[in-house]
């Protein structure tokens, strides 16, 4: 703030030796007093010397005047003259002692008051007073002495009053000096170097638009000229700064504005994303329709903001919306709902959004007086938004999601809903699907039960005629109804052996027929395989010498006691067996029987055919043997693998063959030592 | 006179297969056609072997075979079940009844006679 000057500040800011105007006033007041010290002591040294110079006049005129006015007197010796002439002498305040004398005769002897102790050859002799002495001649005769003393006092008093007035008039001086310097500097330098310091220290802490006296011509009107022209441009540089910074800030506000929004848009769209995530992963992971909906209704209702939602179906043949599920409604509410008829196009909002298979919203309850189900106000909800499930233009159901507060709902609500909506829609469509299919499979699965039965009991009737012709056969053979002729009894033979074959693929069908129909239950018992092995291989050990073939069993000594359906792994050994035998024209037929982890396992190894990769892929599927021709050439179902594999895998077991790089195949399957329980297929 | 042997066997041709078998072969055959006539047979004739079938009218097989077998009068007459193509477990649920032996159908009337023979011989 501008403080104005007083006396006292301008002394104080002169006697800072710092200020440019005390150095000012310092070198101008120094210079003033020289300049009048010596003109004082010159003054002086002149006054001096004048009045000495007058001195030495006055006494000798007063000599002068007392050689000229005394000889007469003296010569008359008129006394009184002499007295009256030295008392004249005296007006001179300066004369201190005068006499006139004649010979040793005092004639006029005067001393002023302070010096009568005063001797006049005493007087002489300071340097105080100045003497003179002159002979009165009168005609040529000496009449007598005049002596006369001056004081210099008078002169040195004069003096002093001299000195005492050029000091003080050299102090006057001085002090208008000093003053007027003091004003001059207040008013050209300080002042004005003040008020610029005052400006700049204003400007300095901002204040752009303080004012700058420039009046002046001088320097420093010049230079507050300059400084107010670099204030105006500082300011206008200051504006131009000031107004890029408003933008910069107003822009940085903007960007943090759009930054803060578009963050709260993210972490909404991340939750809604992450909501939709888990809707969809459990759409996709469950077909549990209730949990499904729930879960959406769940999300729905907290990404809309409401209180409340309802996911109704859709009942084409009725058409009419049957609640499926809700969540934040009383149980009051929901009860009403469920008693409630909503039909399509009726006045609500989910018959309206399902007849203009649109979103439909009611956005203040309290204005749809004639609103069908005035019971939803009961529970507090203001508004409500109802979308329709739809499904390939497909009214499916409805989403409606209640709120309790009025207004309308915004569009991203309403977009949010529809894609709650598409996910409900789907897991309906989904269940609805599941469901038929459902049905289809089970439908499918009883007739392929059916099926099996029907093959069984079927397989069972068809047996027990042949069964009948293969006995009579074998009695006829056997001569038991008496001689047959040759001819008949090879063609009886031929008979026999056709029946047989048939009577093996009925057997082949009825076992896969069982099977499937799940009706083969494995009898599980302790058994040993080694002798298991051994009865088999007397069993087959004709067919392979009538072939020619070797035949031979290797088994692993101390095989444990195992536990199976050991007909059944017989009936396998007796097929693969077989089938190495059939499969083999010379050679051997090896069987391997040892232990692996916990399992039996068994393998064939003959010398035969071999087989194709593309034989290894099928051969285990039913009705199915490396070619037709080979099935009918060596007999056989192509049912016998088939069985195998199930028993196997039955037994927990696996079968599978290899090709031996020398020719021939090997067949292996492996089951658990000990099977405890059967493995349903 | 030859051994008598009940045929159990509601099948008209498998009983005139046993029979014409069994009656070349020189034993004479008594026939009941269901399982109570089977059991009643059993007890009036005391065969020296029946040959049962399982699939009967009235009580089957296995029944009539615990009939027969609880009758210590005639728990000792060999009892040769004959089956139709074995369900897995029939075999285990004939033994259990308490039969001697165990065919199954298709049955080679040349093996059954060897059965026969040796339970009678």
């Amino acid at each position: 703030m501008y403080k104005p000057l007083n006396m006292i500040d301008a002394v104080k800011q002169l006697l800072k030796p710092q200020s440019v105007s005390g150095r000012f006033s310092y070198a101008f007041i120094g210079v003033v007093t020289l300049i009048l010290f010596i003109y004082a002591g010159t003054e002086i040294f002149i006054d001096n010397s004048k009045i000495n110079k007058n001195l030495e006049q006055k006494i000798m005129r007063a000599l002068q005047l007392s050689k000229i006015s005394l000889p007469t007197p003296l010569w008359n010796l008129d006394n009184h003259i002499v007295d009256d002439f030295i008392e004249a002498l005296f007006l001179d305040e300066s004369m201190v002692f005068a006499e006139v004398i004649w010979g040793d005769q005092v004639i006029s002897k005067r001393v002023r008051e302070d010096y009568t102790h005063v001797e006049f050859s005493s007087l002489r002799e300071s340097s105080l007073f100045i003497s003179m002495f002159s002979d009165i001649l009168y005609e040529g005769n000496k009449v007598g002495t005049v002596r006369l003393v001056m004081s210099r006092e008078m002169v040195k008093k004069e003096l002093i009053n001299t000195i005492l007035q050029t000091v003080c008039l050299m102090v006057l001086i001085i002090i208008a000096v000093t003053i007027t310097s003091l004003i001059i500097t207040k008013k050209y330098i300080t002042s004005p170097l003040l008020k610029l310091k005052e400006s700049s220290s204003l400007i300095a802490k901002g204040n752009l638009d303080t004012f700058i006296d420039k009046s002046g011509n001088d320097e420093i009107g010049v230079l507050a000229q300059q400084f107010d022209k670099m204030r105006e441009s500082v300011k206008s540089l200051f504006l131009e700064v000031s107004e890029k910074k408003l933008e910069i800030e107003k822009y940085s506000r903007t960007l943090e504005q759009k930054v803060d929004q578009r963050t709260r848009e993210l972490a909404q769209s991340v939750e809604e994303l992450q909501a939709l995530g888990e809707v969809s992963r459990v759409v996709s992971s469950t077909l549990d329709l209730n949990m499904v909906l729930t879960n959406i209704i769940h999300h729905a209702v907290q990404l809309s903001d409401t209180k409340g939602g309802i996911i109704f179906e859709f009942e084409e043949s009725e058409q009419v919306f049957v609640p499926k599920i809700n969540y934040g409604l009383s149980d009051t509410i929901t009860k009403k709902i469920k008693r409630s008829i909503l039909r399509l196009g009726d006045k609500t909002a989910i018959g309206q959004a399902g007849q203009l298979k649109v979103p439909v919203q009611i956005s203040d309850l309290a204005d749809e007086l004639e609103h069908p189900l005035p019971y939803i106000r009961e529970d507090g909800f203001s508004a409500l938004l109802a979308v329709p499930l739809m499904r390939q233009d497909r009214l499916i159901g409805g989403l409606v999601v209640m709120r309790k507060y009025v207004g309308n709902f915004s569009d991203r609500t309403v977009d949010l809903l529809q894609t709650f909506a598409a996910q409900s829609a789907l897991a309906i469509y989904n269940a609805q699907l599941f469901k038929q299919i459902e049905e289809k499979s089970s439908q499918l699965e009883l007739a392929d039960k059916h099926k099996s039965e029907f093959l069984a009991n079927m397989s069972h009737e068809l047996r027990t005629p042949l069964n009948a012709i293969l006995g009579y056969t074998e009695l006829i053979i056997d001569k038991i109804y008496g001689d047959v002729p040759e001819k008949i009894e090879k063609t009886l033979v031929r008979l026999e052996k056709n029946g047989r074959h048939l009577l093996n693929l009925i057997n082949d069908v009825l076992d896969i027929s069982k099977i499937e129909a799940g009706r083969l239950t494995l009898s599980l018992d302790d058994y040993s395989l080694g002798e298991l092995v051994s009865t088999v291989l007397v069993s087959v050990e004709g067919l392979a010498a009538e072939k020619g073939l070797k035949l031979s069993a290797i088994v692993d000594k101390d095989l444990p006691i195992g536990r199976a359906d050991q007909q059944r792994i017989a009936q396998i050994l007796v097929n693969l067996l077989g089938n190495a035998i059939k499969f083999t024209d010379e050679g051997e037929v090896v069987v391997e029987v040892g232990t692996r982890n916990g399992f039996f396992l068994i393998s064939i190894l003959d010398t035969g055919l071999g087989l194709s990769v593309e034989d290894k892929q099928i051969i285990f599927k039913e009705f199915c043997q490396v070619d037709g021709s080979s099935t009918r050439e060596r007999g056989g179902t192509g049912l016998g693998l088939s069985i195998a594999k199930k028993i196997v895998e039955m037994h927990g077991g696996s079968i599978w063959v290899e090709s031996r790089p020398e020719g021939g195949a090997i067949f292996s399957f492996s089951i658990p030592i000990r099977v405890d329980h059967q493995v349903e297929s | 006179m030859g051994k008598l042997i009940l045929v159990v066997e509601d099948q008209e041709d498998n009983r005139i297969i046993l029979r014409d078998l069994l009656t070349n072969s020189g034993f004479e055959v008594a026939e009941a056609v269901n399982g109570i006539d089977g059991v009643r047979m059993a007890e009036e004739l005391l065969p020296d072997l029946i040959l049962m079938d399982i699939q009967l009218p009235g009580i089957d097989g296995y029944e009539a075979t615990r009939q027969i077998k609880a009758n210590a009068i005639l728990s000792s007459i060999p009892i040769i079940v004959v089956t139709s193509y074995a369900l897995s477990g029939d075999d285990k649920k004939a033994y259990n009844a308490g039969c001697d032996d165990y065919v199954a159908k298709p049955f080679s009337p040349r093996k059954l006679l060897e059965k026969v023979r040796n339970f009678l011989n």
